[in-house]
């Protein structure tokens, strides 16, 4: 009996010892990049799209010597990314997504106070009264088209583009309209928000009642419907606008509308606290509030500056000329508990 | 049972274990392993809402409607893959028909597809523009909701199953069943009575790691749900779409509720009655020809599932080729170039994935032995804990071993360790199911038999039972290394910018509404995957062992 164990012991012990070497050799690898940031490197976790942080990263290396070694995730996983390596963080700066999404981690202590010099000119509204994260760009929620069913089949019914958000009420507009959902996705809860404060709340639930009428279905995430109706599944839906422009870009037949009364969201910027190379985090914030770095992220992305002097994205109307709703952020957080409740009740409980 | 005898029984068996110090070594030493990094990350991760966080769960609609639709998809999609993976073993291992190799190819190619991007495939086939449903039947077809995921789902998790019941099947022996046809038997009877119950452990463990495999899928139901409320894509949406890990947290503990109920039950099912076929031998009769009827009807069923399959897997592969997906149906290599320019992110995966379900094979036939053949007092808490990273979520393994090993003493955050062990624990049950079904087909009387009659302890374990376990051992590997490839769910958190990984890319590429290039990368690493795969069966063929799947 005992001789029977001892191989299974021997096995047990070559898996462990394998596991420990793999733990070894592993383990060398965050030295060797300690040794290489004296020479002027940067860990950036960013939400931003692989081409927008590829001409950063080369731009940066240009105008200041440093490497920057990036992550790219969705906005959500990369703060989530940030807030579970608390302990011991491995990234320097945290970049692109809402700063609605920066501020549960700037209260958690994850981020490093830091305001930029390069800030005082601009909009109260993109600094962080805490000194917590940056506004640098604005990014529009916009209605995506596809023009190809849309003037086959809606056309000839003699209905026109939308222009307004009202202008989805339309009944001809029934299951071919998809919208995502404020339980699951922050984008989709600003539209309802937006709806809040452009229609007061009694008009603003009658509003998404009869919406809920020509939607087919609420997707998960805000850009879950892009592709789909660039494929022709749908014709229209609601997203953010740099986010339909990415999917245009590539020869889709779609259109991105921007009506009245639209809401925005900050994208933002923060220094992570305890990274390997704050110093350089703090002078990429600097750069990025330049009047450079926002030129060169509007051009690629379509997001807009926060900067006056750097011009709206090619193609898109300039921010004066889009009319924005008087979005309350902190009274939009505050609802938001009871709103998404009421949307569930209300309106998804009601859906076959 | 009497629960305070059985206690009392197991003190007795731990006790004995004094005996074999070995034994209580490799015990100690596993439990101490599979505690530290598969139930510590989970502890981690349950700890971070409080109590009123979890309050919540009982009082918002949205998560109780969710935790419906989960167990209901849960329940039909589990009953259609386990009935696809049987009819599929069944014909493969039992029935003489063609395109035998057709059919175990269809059983591998939906495991190696990352989340999100084959659903885009189906929508494009079947969705209300349909290629097919629309273009070729001029039906109009609405696959969003409960119809359609299942139908996904199904095609998605039946090689989970299958493999595992597949395994059994081909180690029954056939001759127990001439026993019953020379006693007079009907066909039907000698199925229903005697190979049947032969093929149930195998057919609880498929539909096990099915069921659990369904319950935690996020990117089928984020596609192509509709407005199907479920578990996993709340609680990812939770992070993704609202960052919000407290109630992350919540949602993913409320997961492995069911994900441990499955269990319970599963083992429940199987049951204490012993389905050990007695010689343990291979096949050594050919399997009793089949009324002709019924072999071509199991041939058409697995032909017209096939197809279905091919038919999803080939727009994919054409759309990788193609200008802009599911639009400008010109041919390009531009999706290609991208991918080559990603290059050393697949040698990544192929990295990761080859070492982490190689070891976690060999731990779980170790465990397997342990738990099945061994009465150590402690049978049903390993059993428990083998089976336990398969009920977590990868999304929330991949949270809890940040949280774990971000500090001193052991520190793995941005390493090729933690994607290796993240991974292997990923793995454990898949391979864990795989042994255990096929350790379950050898009586205790072989390997006792080799030992009256003069072979050592050793002899017996490597003469008798290992060749045995082979069968079991490789397709464990093999399947975990390929659903390894195109993990996403379980890396996401834990990859750095050396150790990033071919489906990190691919999951950007869909976000960015790229989807030729993330279909050319998925092409790609599938086809990397197969020749790994084709690689190996060489090699080992040269050893002389055939690694069948």
């Amino acid at each position: 009996m005992c001789k029977k164990t001892s191989l299974v012991v021997l096995l047990v012990l070559a898996l462990i010892a394998s596991m420990l070497t793999a733990c070894g050799g592993g383990s060398a690898e965050p030295a060797d990049d300690a040794d290489a940031v004296q020479g002027g490197k940067l860990v950036v976790y960013t939400a931003l799209n692989e081409e927008d942080i590829l001409a950063v990263q080369k731009q940066f290396k240009e105008d200041t010597g440093i490497e920057i070694e990036y992550i790219r995730l969705g906005g959500g996983d990369a703060v989530a990314r940030v807030q579970a390596e608390m302990a011991s963080p491995k990234a320097d700066v945290l970049v692109g997504g809402s700063v609605d999404l920066y501020e549960p981690l700037a209260k958690e202590g994850a981020f490093e106070k830091y305001s930029s010099p390069n800030n005082a000119d601009l909009d109260p509204m993109f600094n962080d009264p805490n000194g917590y994260w940056q506004g640098w760009y604005m990014g529009v929620q916009g209605i995506v088209i596809n023009t190809e069913r849309f003037d086959a089949e809606l056309a000839s019914q003699g209905l026109e583009r939308p222009k307004t958000w009202d202008d989805l009420l339309d009944p001809r507009y029934k299951d071919v309209l998809v919208n995502s959902n404020p339980a699951t996705s922050g984008g989709a809860y600003i539209f309802v928000a937006d709806q809040i404060f452009r229609l007061g709340e009694d008009k603003a639930w009658d509003y998404l009642k009869a919406l809920d009428q020509n939607i087919h279905h609420y997707y998960k995430g805000a850009g879950d419907c892009i592709s789909p109706i660039a494929a022709g599944e749908f014709i229209a839906g609601v997203s953010w606008v740099h986010d339909i422009f990415k999917v245009q870009k590539q020869g889709y037949p779609i259109e991105i509308i921007i009506p009245e009364k639209t809401a925005f969201e900050i994208g933002g910027a923060a220094v992570v606290k305890g990274g390997p190379n704050t110093e350089n985090a703090k002078i990429f914030v600097d750069w990025l509030l330049t009047k450079e770095a926002g030129e060169l992220n509007t051009q690629i992305s379509n997001r807009y500056s926060v900067r006056d002097d750097v011009a709206a994205p090619e193609g898109l109307p300039t921010m004066e000329e889009i009319n924005l709703v008087e979005y309350d952020r902190s009274k939009a957080g505050e609802m938001k508990p009871a709103v998404v409740e009421k949307f569930e009740t209300e309106i998804m409980s009601n859906r076959g | 049972m009497n629960t305070g005898i059985s206690i009392h029984e197991s003190l007795k068996e731990i006790k004995r274990l004094k005996n074999e110090p070995l034994l209580l070594i490799v015990i100690v030493a596993i439990i101490l392993f599979v505690c530290y990094f598969a139930v510590w990350p989970v502890i981690k991760v349950v700890t971070v809402p409080s109590l009123s966080d979890y309050g919540q769960l009982f009082t918002r609609s949205r998560w109780i409607s969710a935790l419906k639709n989960s167990l209901f998809m849960t329940l039909v999609s589990t009953i259609s893959c386990t009935t696809i993976a049987f009819l599929f073993a069944y014909t493969i291992a039992r029935v003489d028909v063609p395109c035998k190799r057709l059919f175990r190819f269809i059983t591998l190619l939906p495991i190696v597809s990352p989340p999100f991007i084959v659903a885009l495939s189906y929508i494009l086939l079947f969705g209300i523009q349909g290629i097919i449903t629309k273009g070729v039947f001029g039906l109009r077809v609405d696959i969003y909701g409960r119809f359609g995921l299942w139908i996904v789902q199904t095609v998605t998790f039946f090689p989970y199953a299958y493999s595992v019941i597949y395994g059994v099947i081909n180690s029954i022996s056939t001759n127990l069943e001439y026993a019953a046809y020379n006693v007079g038997a009907s066909r039907w009877q000698v199925f229903r009575d005697v190979f049947f119950p032969l093929c149930r452990p195998g057919i609880a463990g498929g539909a096990l790691i099915a069921a659990i495999n369904v319950l935690t899928d996020f990117g089928n139901p984020m596609m192509i749900g509709g407005d199907l409320a479920l578990l996993p894509t709340e609680a990812y949406m939770q992070i993704s779409g609202w960052y919000d890990m407290k109630t992350a947290a919540v949602l993913a503990t409320a997961l492995l509720v069911p994900a441990l109920g499955i269990f319970v039950i599963n083992r429940f099912w199987v049951g204490q009655r012993s389905y050990v076929t007695v010689t343990g031998k291979e096949i050594s009769l050919h399997p009793f020809e089949l009324p002709k009827a019924v072999k071509w009807g199991l041939f058409s069923g697995c032909m017209a599932f096939s197809l279905f399959v091919l038919l999803v897997y080939g727009t994919l592969l054409y759309g990788a080729f193609t200008k802009t997906w599911g639009y400008d149906w010109s041919l390009t290599l531009d999706n290609m170039k991208y991918v080559f320019f990603k290059g050393e992110q697949i040698l990544n995966s192929i990295k990761f994935a080859f070492l982490s379900s190689i070891l976690a094979a060999l731990l779980a036939m170790v465990l397997a032995y342990i738990v099945q053949k061994k009465q150590v007092g402690v049978n049903k808490f390993l059993d428990f804990i083998a089976i336990l990273p398969g009920a977590i979520p990868g999304l929330f393994l991949g949270i809890g071993f940040v949280m774990a090993f971000n500090t001193k003493p052991v520190e793995l955050t941005g390493t090729s360790a933690i994607m290796v062990l993240a991974l292997l624990f990923w793995n454990i049950p898949t391979c864990y199911s795989a042994s255990t079904a096929g350790l379950q087909q050898i009586g205790n009387s072989v390997e006792d038999a080799a030992l009256n009659l003069g072979a050592n302890s050793f002899r017996g374990f490597k003469d008798i039972i290992l060749p045995l376990l082979k069968a079991p051992f490789l397709s464990g590997f093999v399947l975990s290394f390929l659903r390894s490839v195109t993990c996403l769910s379980v890396v996401i958190f834990i990859y750095s910018p050396h150790t990033i990984v071919g489906t990190v890319s691919i999951m950007g590429l869909v976000e960015t509404g790229q989807w030729g290039s993330a279909a050319a990368f998925t092409v790609v690493l599938i086809a990397v995957a197969f020749g790994v795969l084709k690689v190996a069966r060489y090699l080992l063929g040269k050893q002389g062992i055939k690694l069948e799947l």
